[in-house]
């Protein structure tokens, strides 16, 4: 049995709504107790007084698994080369920027403080892959949405008009089967449709085969996961992603959702209009202004930052498009089994470039605008707008509004000019950003023990100094404790722990199966029974993962 | 001030990255700090004064001793400034150079020069395969400058080359320019077989027809080309034959491929 004290330190624990109070937390065997037990021994004390803790940092979206991370890999052996880390008495050898081994971004992301880490677009097909590698990446924990919406099957049973409850069954099956925590849909119906040549789809414009609308799409499968009960609303990338012009279509989605749970993934990227002479612009406080209005409408922002990154996306139609800024000029555009799709395109956003100088201002405009920090996520969508890595580097760009002006004026002065950001004084505290990081991620994805101090919690600590510079602050937190072990000590990993993977089991009719199991049987490369992941897989593909399932409240 | 040396005390069983000892990277270090730095061998790190022992003090003036064959990007990225090798030298010399000269007294490994911009690249003796050619991942190879070589130079010379010139005093592998963009080979021995393989555009100035022609390269007769007599003019006092040409000899058998791609890559056989 192990104890720990973590003494005088100053929590701030939003989910409990404890806001810079000088607290002793104690951890029981990987777990917060409220108080020691009659002998109890504490086997290890950290006087922590003067310091700042938190519970550990929760990225909902970011994409660490999966085919196209590792088409992203295969493609810019450059970023490997010119990115070795050595190996040391704990850790591992291993290399990558923007889109790091799994080995190198379990590292980064404990060194930062972050203990939870979700991969948003799962290809059913490709779960078993994304698992590996989930479970190939140390010390978070992971977890993954699947992605629906432009699969055959899904198309089929909406063409045939099938009742919404055997969508809900096929929902849940997929949640089952893929071990996944939410349902992601990415350009819905668009990735079918640009199979069938169409190069771009609205909200209200039919697949040229199906016949079936985005906004049909939406609305059943945000019915679906409300009423599977299934805590993380619908995670919907809309359609129209990067276009000029797309801030209506984004907010046309959210009246789609009719008032159910949605949640608008990397919305900087949907959040432009076509003013100015360049025609392009942002979008950003039309969008703000529509979140902070529909109560059920949530977003995590996608945020730019300047340099090399590759963007990996299931949006083949906007990949397609994208795929002549390419920098180096190289990219991948394909087709999964018929499931989905996958682009894969090198970019490098140039601070003094027009287009992404104004991204770069969007997406900050967004997040300073946005009134409730439950409902806006801190992300740069990893690789897409900007590594992880990075995130320091935004909490500070949030944070310092002198930093962020000082920022403003080196960029291309016309962006400069087209943007409000010069005029938001919003600096966002400590409790705010332990709220859009930790407690909010934790609240929107269902994780009851994690996010957060209280007894029962798993014990996923951060103890940071505190430091006016907040880059410097949250790039190098001084002890990191992951389920009660302590992994990172001054920004270095000290211990290597194998994190959790965190699923929801909805209840359903498994009847469903007599139609899927012919499906697969006619049309899939592998029959039904291999498609599906058993826990026991899971957990040993994951290197002896823990599988922690969360609570569906069923709604229906 | 005397030049910097950095002496190998053994010559090391792995491939040691030594990029990072160029003029530029070590420019306002002292010698304690330059000893202090870590390199990279496989997954693991070392110190300099590990590997080397090191003299002198003039880091725009570096100078390589020992057996430098397993030593890899000498002088990758810098800008000006010297880097000589006494002796042969791993792969990589001068990847992405940008300007300043290296001088490899010895042979080379492969992909010498693969992305250099400008600056100049010296080696006496032969270069491996792949020299001023792009590393996998990599759209373009050498992009600039001049890459001089006194022996020979092995396969796929060239492979992926954007701009530059290179100049061979012995003979040249197969596929030779393969895959060119734009840029200068001149090969004053044999070359082998299939120059030019899915060349784009580029020049290739040969002394002697190589040994397999590649279908899609076609013959386009014997022609005077002005351009020679001032490019040979640049070349004078080079080391080497290219440095002693007749500047009049100017007349060539004009080759154009490769047909397989667009076809404006051009092979030159000097004496027409």
């Amino acid at each position: 049995m192990s104890v720990i004290k973590l003494t005088g330190g100053r929590v701030i624990d939003p989910a409990n709504g404890i806001n810079d109070q000088v607290r002793d937390i104690y951890v029981k065997d990987g777990r917060i107790v409220a108080a020691l037990a009659d002998g109890d021994k504490v086997s290890a004390e950290y006087n922590v007084s003067g310091r700042v803790v938190m519970s550990g940092a929760i990225d909902m979206h970011t994409h660490i698994g999966g085919g196209k991370v590792n088409i992203a890999r295969e493609m810019l052996p450059e970023d490997h080369r010119g990115d070795p880390v050595a190996r040391t008495e704990v850790t591992r050898s291993s290399c990558g920027y923007c889109a790091p081994g799994t080995l190198a971004a379990g590292y980064r992301y404990a060194e930062m403080g972050y203990t939870s880490c979700f991969e948003p677009a799962i290809i059913p097909m490709n779960a078993r892959q994304a698992h590996m590698e989930m479970g190939d990446t140390p010390i978070v924990d992971t977890g993954g949405y699947a992605m629906l919406g432009s699969d055959d099957f899904l198309l089929r049973m909406l063409v045939a008009n099938e009742d919404q409850k055997s969508i809900n069954d096929y929902v849940a099956w997929i949640l089952h089967s893929t071990q996944t925590l939410g349902i992601k849909v990415v350009n819905p119906g668009g990735i079918s449709a640009f199979k069938f040549n169409q190069r771009k789809l609205d909200l209200d414009e039919q697949n040229a085969y199906y016949g079936v609308t985005p906004r049909r799409i939406i609305q059943t499968l945000t019915r679906a996961v409300h009423e599977l009960g299934v805590p993380h609303p619908l995670h919907v990338h809309a359609s129209n992603l990067g276009v000029a012009g797309n801030v209506d279509t984004t907010l046309a989605t959210m009246e789609a959702a009719e008032g159910r749970p949605i949640h608008l993934t990397h919305i900087q990227f949907h959040s432009y209009g076509t003013e100015g002479d360049r025609k392009f612009s942002s979008g950003a406080a039309r969008i703000a202004e529509a979140i902070n209005r529909h109560k059920n409408v949530s977003a995590d922002v996608g945020q730019v930052l300047f340099g090399q990154t590759v963007t990996a996306s299931g949006d083949n139609m906007s990949q397609y498009r994208n795929a002549a800024f390419a920098s180096p000029k190289k990219s991948a555009v394909m087709d999964i089994e018929m499931e989905a799709g996958c682009g894969v395109v090198p970019f490098k956003y140039k601070d003094q470039n027009f287009v992404n100088a104004l991204q770069w201002a969007i997406g900050l405009e967004i997040f300073l605008m946005v009134e409730d920090p439950w409902r806006i996520f801190l992300t740069t969508d990893h690789p897409n707008g900007a590594p992880f890595t990075t995130y320091p580097h935004l909490i500070k760009l949030l944070t310092d509004r002198s930093f962020r002006n000082a920022m403003l004026d080196t960029i291309n002065p016309d962006a400069k000019a087209m943007s409000n950001l010069a005029a938001l004084e919003r600096e966002y505290s400590l409790y705010e950003i332990a709220i859009m990081t930790r407690a909010a991620p934790a609240r929107i994805l269902g994780l009851t023990d994690r996010g957060h101090l209280a007894p029962g919690a798993a014990a996923d600590i951060v103890v940071y100094t505190e430091n006016a510079d907040r880059e410097r602050m949250f790039e190098k937190p001084d002890l990191v404790f992951k389920d009660g072990e302590l992994v990172v000590r001054d920004g270095k990993v000290v211990k290597v722990v194998r994190g959790n993977t965190h699923v929801v089991k909805p209840e359903f009719d498994r009847g469903i199966e007599k139609k899927i199991e012919p499906y697969f049987r006619r049309f899939h490369s592998v029959r039904m029974n291999n498609f599906k992941i058993s826990d026991d897989e899971l957990c040993e593909c994951g290197g002896g993962s823990k599988l922690i399932p969360h609570a569906c409240g069923k709604r229906s | 001030m005397s030049a910097l040396v950095l002496a190998l005390r053994n010559a090391p069983a792995q491939r040691v990255d030594v990029g990072s000892l160029n003029p530029t990277a070590l420019a306002g270090l002292s010698l304690a700090d330059i000893a202090a730095l870590t390199l990279s061998v496989g997954k693991r790190t070392v110190r300099v004064d590990d590997l080397f022992e090191l003299s002198g003090d003039d880091s725009s003036d570096v100078v390589f001793r020992g057996d430098c064959s397993k030593l890899e990007r000498i002088g990758a990225g810098m800008k000006s400034g010297r880097v000589t090798v006494d002796g042969d030298a791993g792969a990589y010399v001068g990847q992405g150079l940008l300007g300043g000269d290296i001088v490899v007294k010895g042979s080379a490994g492969a992909f010498c020069g693969t992305g250099m911009k400008r600056g100049r690249i010296e080696v006496t003796g032969d270069v491996a395969d792949f020299a001023g050619a792009a590393i996998p991942g990599d759209m373009k190879g050498m992009a600039g400058g001049l890459l001089l070589v006194g022996g020979n130079a092995g396969e796929r010379l060239g492979d992926r080359m954007r701009r530059g010139q290179i100049l061979v005093s012995g003979n040249a592998g197969d596929y030779c320019g393969a895959r060119m963009i734009a840029g200068t080979i001149a090969v004053a021995g044999k070359v082998g077989a299939y120059p030019g393989y899915l060349m784009k555009r580029g020049t290739l100035i040969l002394n002697a027809l190589p040994a397999q022609m590649l279908p899609g390269v076609v013959d386009c007769g014997s022609h005077r080309l002005g351009f020679l007599s001032l490019l040979y003019a640049s070349w004078k006092g080079l080391p080497g034959p290219f440095g002693a040409l007749d500047a009049s000899a100017c007349t060539v058998r004009r080759y154009m491929g490769d047909m397989g791609v667009s076809g404006r890559g051009e092979l030159l056989v000097r004496g027409g």
